[in-house]
């Protein structure tokens, strides 16, 4: 594991449904993760297709918080069944920060908000649980374009100052995850690219989005598709893009 | 209309949502009016080819590829584009939208703009550049970098789509959007920057292409016998009729409060029907509808050409490219319609319909 893996960290509760009752024998069903891991074996067969000794590849870790010991066999048992993932990390609750840190954890993945410190985004249930054959990653241009003038519209939407310095935060956390994936679309050309990566601006300015657009650049990621909304509703645009990842920090509730 | 009580939303100091934004004074001069919510605009969507002359980029793609193409716009990133042909159609919306506010401050029933392109985001910071040198009003734009952009259309509940890519439209028109083809000109007459003039055919655009396939497949005398034993029995509508409707209801805005004559907006239907005999059917039909033009001109099989150049509308939209030609011609911009059964058969040398 190097300094450029892109480590992601997935909840086993995404990658299988531990909800519904098992039969002993059966693998556990899939879950909302599933789709998004199949998206990154292929972006790693072909990282790996173009360059044998690539070091620049995604690594997904499964992360089991406070899992029974039952629970933990079988899911051992199914990830064999479906997945290659590359490790399993057992912990409570309390450690759970510590283990994503200890792990070089770039990106942690959840389809809960869950509150963490290191860079978290939403993992997107996919409309039907067939595999899109690209891995699709959203980012929010109303974070990545915030700067200090504009932070003016946020206010008039009724975030507060501890908010906003929030968000500020968090598009400071972004920007390793974000260069990581430039590099990687960088290996791809403009078309047949197993990676695609969309700016979505849902209330800000077409400056605002200009600004992002121009940010993302700075870090070495030119995105493949971008989105002024000005206010429209996102549902409608989400459910056509059908992104895997969607960082926006909680932004877009 | 949304009216704003005020004293209601000064009560809910608790809810930290949107709705916040409405409790504040209307916007200063300074600042940009909200865009409307799309299921209560009337939605252009337009490509950026057709909003701007990317007649030189487009070269560049077609003939060096896409890496090429996208360099080059990288390379040129601070220099605007020209207008392309719906730029004044574009303008005449934001006039008329300027008007519908003064009358009505609070209402979200004005036309909203979003840039559809197929275009990467790679060119986007120059189209965004070029929107802001022009002063438009465009503030929501999807650049699907390649994906189709029929969903997108969907979701801003679009009410017309334009674009030069005519395989783009058909697609629009086969989901049940209103959609016309675009095409650059040589010469583009100056149209009004306050009154927005939109003027339709009739047959295959605002009315179905049925007495139209008539016609292309028996004759003129057939066509003429038909319409008038058929006459009081509406035509079926065509890919426009909606759009015709949305300008009517903002027109009735404007007749509300007493801008008749003076209507920002006028509609034209310029149609090869004849006044004598087969027009009587298309007026019985729009009014059925209670729809109605401004202006109904039959021109019995002549040109439309010359009577365009007179209206100077700021789009034309017809189903036959003999048509859009024969109004290019002469400085209209002619939007083309690819619905029906013109676009099958080849057009007659003797007076089209």
């Amino acid at each position: 594991q190097s300094d450029c893996t892109l480590v992601t960290a997935v909840s086993c509760h995404d990658i299988f449904d531990l909800q519904t009752g098992q039969s002993d024998s059966s693998p556990l069903a899939k879950g909302t993760a599933f789709a998004f891991i199949k998206a990154v074996q292929s972006v790693n067969e072909r990282l790996v297709k173009l360059s044998e000794k690539q070091t620049l590849l995604f690594e997904v870790i499964l992360l089991g918080k406070d899992c029974e010991e039952q629970a933990k066999s079988k899911i051992f048992d199914s990830a064999k069944y479906y997945l290659e993932i590359g490790k399993f990390c057992f912990c409570s609750k309390e450690k759970f920060e510590r283990t994503l840190q200890e792990n070089h954890v770039k990106l942690f993945l959840s389809s809960d908000r869950d509150d963490v410190h290191v860079p978290a985004a939403l993992l997107c249930q996919q409309a039907d649980q067939q595999v899109q054959n690209q891995l699709k990653v959203l980012f929010s241009g109303d974070l990545i374009g915030l700067t200090e003038d504009s932070t003016e519209y946020l206010k008039d939407l009724g975030f507060n100052d501890v908010q906003i310095h929030n968000f500020k935060a968090a598009k400071g956390r972004i920007q390793e995850f974000a260069m990581l994936i430039g590099e990687m679309r960088r290996r791809f050309g403009c078309e047949d690219s197993p990676l695609h990566t969309i700016l979505m601006t849902v209330w800000g300015s077409r400056d605002i989005c200009a600004t992002a657009l121009k940010t993302l650049r700075a870090w070495g990621l030119d995105v493949d598709e971008a989105f002024c909304l000005a206010g429209a509703p996102c549902t409608p645009i989400l459910t056509v893009l059908q992104p895997h990842i969607l960082w926006d920090d909680g932004l877009h509730n | 209309m949304n009216k704003i009580n005020h004293q209601q939303t000064a009560n809910n100091v608790e809810t930290q949502s949107v709705e916040r934004m409405k409790a504040k004074d209307p916007p200063t001069p300074s600042k940009k009016p909200k865009s409307p919510k799309p299921q209560n605009a009337v939605t252009i969507a337009v490509s950026s080819r057709a909003l701007f002359n990317m007649e030189f980029e487009q070269q560049i793609f077609e003939q060096k590829g896409m890496e090429e193409y996208l360099k080059y716009q990288l390379d040129h990133e601070t220099e605007p584009f020209a207008p392309g042909p719906a730029f004044p159609f574009i303008k005449a919306l934001e006039s008329v939208n300027e008007q519908l506010r003064n009358l009505y401050p609070d209402s979200e029933e004005l036309f909203d703009v979003v840039l559809m392109t197929n275009n990467h985001a790679h060119a986007g910071i120059r189209l965004i550049n070029s929107i802001n040198h022009h002063n438009l009003f465009v503030e929501r734009f999807c650049m699907t970098g390649g994906n189709s952009p029929i969903g997108y259309l969907k979701a801003y509940h679009t009410n017309l789509y334009l674009s030069a890519d005519s395989s783009k439209v058909r697609e629009a028109i086969e989901e049940g959007i209103a959609a016309a083809t675009m095409f650059s000109a040589e010469k583009v007459t100056q149209v009004s920057e306050t009154q927005l003039r939109v003027a339709f055919d009739g047959d295959a655009v605002l009315f179905s292409d049925e007495s139209e396939r008539i016609y292309k497949t028996q004759g003129l005398e057939k066509f003429f016998e038909h319409e008038k034993t058929y006459e009081n029995k509406p035509l079926d509508h065509g890919p426009l009729k909606g759009f015709l409707e949305a300008l009517g209801k903002l027109q009735r805005k404007f007749y509300a409060k007493g801008h008749r004559i003076d209507c920002p907006i006028r509609t034209y239907l310029v149609t090869a029907r004849s006044a004598a005999s087969s027009g009587s059917r298309a007026l019985k039909t729009l009014r059925a509808w209670g729809l109605e033009t401004d202006e109904a001109l039959f021109l019995a099989g002549a040109p439309k050409g010359p009577m365009l150049a007179k209206i100077k509308p700021h789009i034309f939209f017809d189903d036959q490219m003999f048509h859009i030609e024969g109004a290019a011609e002469l400085g209209t911009v002619a939007a083309h319609v690819p619905y029906g059964i013109a676009q099958k058969m080849p057009p007659k040398k003797t007076k089209d319909i």
